[in-house]
């Protein structure tokens, strides 16, 4: 009987998740004479030069959403933090923070394949725009450094700078309470990311993620994310509305 | 006891000083106000900046310049009732969105405005919520389902940034004092940036459910020169209903 009304909690939040999306022809999108949208076309390049991440982009595969390290060894973790990990797992992810409406963090909130994002490049910032709970980040690409400090905050504050075709956006300043996958891979405050984005065509985006965190992580490990283009589609809104059920629902 | 004091030095926290590119300054390198407004490569002015508003009053009460604003009987007296128990169950103070234009109403927390050729962005520190206005030429979709933020188009008129929101459901505030709206409920904003540092914004409320004729507020928002926005989620709070609430 729970495992039938646990699947039914399952079918009915997909089905939610796929909600009508809004198709809108975008502009500047390369097409075959039909007007599909050519995802293998060279990637667009922005008026400063440099190649343009602007688009809605969704995650292509999503495993890593669960396990981030999902692959040979996983995450070299300190004990403390395989205890954790082992304990967040087991309970399929109770307490995790988004049952409270807190935001995924970094890279988590890119990993949800019904959730897409939207990444806006002007010269001086780069907006990421997450639909799962109405969300932005910036990184920052006007050439400053970190603040002489940083308060620790769920997104965390991310410079940005260009070599060659790949812009490389580096984040400090977290706070220790989000998750990096939703089987609870666990961080604390001392946590830096580097990713590596890189557009290797119109529809296609790789982002190669390096967490750095010595009090979690006995040294740094890195990831390889891919995404793809969601073409003519705009995001929804989606906000996160005192969801109290979710612990019970789905933890264990 | 209030709690308003504890709000307020809440919100007065360290800001991130940082001298942005792009703004003309005094020889003393302070950012020079009162040039005039940049322009983008397609000639447009550019709203691109950090700004609040200048003035706290519209917060609690937008039609705080005495507009009479044109009640329905039953919206008169819903917005009494708010009025009588200090908006106890304003949807923000449960991490619910502030929707248009309450977003932009809180001086404490301000927002920033990223304008690109297809898009213009607003990032809301209040909640780190986003608004996005398109400006791409594409009408309102056929259908819209009912949100907290609406589905916003804009376009020029000169020098003025028309936008104009539909798809709102009924459950934000139109400021914290409580003036209700429906479904039904239809904006247009008109941003006109005057100088460097102080922009023009009005907007028009449209709700034939809950006001007998659209209604306008004209109020002033200043640049925040040098800084950033913080993050800002809002974590369960739980307690505004009580702390506040009567």
């Amino acid at each position: 009987m729970r495992t039938i009304r646990l699947m039914a909690v399952v079918f009915a939040m997909n089905v939610a998740a796929f909600a009508q999306w809004v198709n809108v022809k975008l502009p500047n999108t390369p097409r075959t004479p039909d007007g599909k949208p050519i995802l293998s076309a060279p990637a667009p390049k922005a008026v400063d030069g440099k190649p343009d991440l602007s688009g809605l982009w969704r995650a292509a595969d999503n495993r890593l959403l669960q396990d981030l390290a999902a692959g040979p060894g996983g995450a070299p973790m300190h004990p403390w933090a395989a205890a954790l990990y082992k304990e967040r797992s087991e309970s399929l992810g109770k307490g995790k923070p988004l049952e409270r409406c807190i935001p995924h963090g970094v890279p988590d909130g890119m990993l949800v394949r019904n959730f897409p994002y939207k990444i806006l490049q002007t010269p001086d910032v780069v907006v990421l725009l997450y639909e799962e709970f109405n969300h932005f980040r910036q990184i920052f690409t006007d050439g400053r450094g970190f603040p002489p400090e940083t308060t620790e905050t769920w997104f965390g504050y991310s410079i940005g700078h260009w070599e060659g075709d790949t812009l490389v956006a580096e984040t400090i300043g977290f706070n220790d309470g989000s998750w990096l996958d939703n089987n609870g891979h666990p961080h604390t405050n001392a946590l830096r990311v580097s990713e590596r984005f890189h557009r290797r065509d119109f529809g296609h985006l790789d982002i190669q993620v390096t967490f750095d965190d010595p009090k979690a992580y006995t040294k740094p490990w890195t990831v390889n994310l891919p995404f793809e283009l969601y073409p003519d589609a705009e995001l929804i809104e989606s906000i996160c509305e005192n969801e109290k059920d979710r612990e019970h629902m789905v933890g264990k | 006891m209030s709690t308003t004091p504890i709000a307020i030095v809440l919100f007065l926290f360290q800001w991130v000083n940082v001298p942005l590119p792009n703004t003309p300054r005094l020889p003393n390198g302070k950012p020079n106000l009162t040039v005039p407004v940049p322009k983008t490569r397609e000639g447009k002015p550019d709203l691109t900046g950090i700004w609040r508003a200048a003035d706290g009053k519209y917060l609690q009460n937008i039609a705080a310049d005495g507009v009479q604003v044109p009640f329905q009987p039953w919206a008169e007296a819903l917005y009494k009732e708010r009025q009588a128990n200090f908006s106890k169950d304003r949807p923000s103070g449960r991490c619910l969105p502030h929707g248009v234009p309450d977003s932009f109403l809180v001086t404490a927390t301000p927002f920033k405005i990223v304008q690109t050729p297809f898009v213009t962005v607003v990032l809301l520190e209040n909640q780190g919520h986003f608004r996005q206005i398109f400006t791409d030429g594409r009408g309102f979709p056929k259908d819209t389902p009912p949100t907290w933020m609406g589905y916003s188009i804009g376009k020029w008129e000169g020098d003025t940034f028309v936008v104009d929101s539909i798809g709102f459901n009924d459950q934000t505030y139109i400021d914290d004092g409580g003036h209700p709206h429906t479904e039904a409920y239809h904006s247009t904003e008109r941003f006109h940036r005057r100088d460097f540092g102080h922009m023009d914004y009005e907007i028009t409320i449209d709700d034939p459910k809950a006001y007998t004729r659209p209604w306008k507020v004209t109020m002033p928002f200043e640049l925040f020169p040098d800084n950033e926005l913080m993050e800002s989620v809002c974590e369960n709070e739980k307690d505004f209903e009580r702390l506040v609430g009567k």
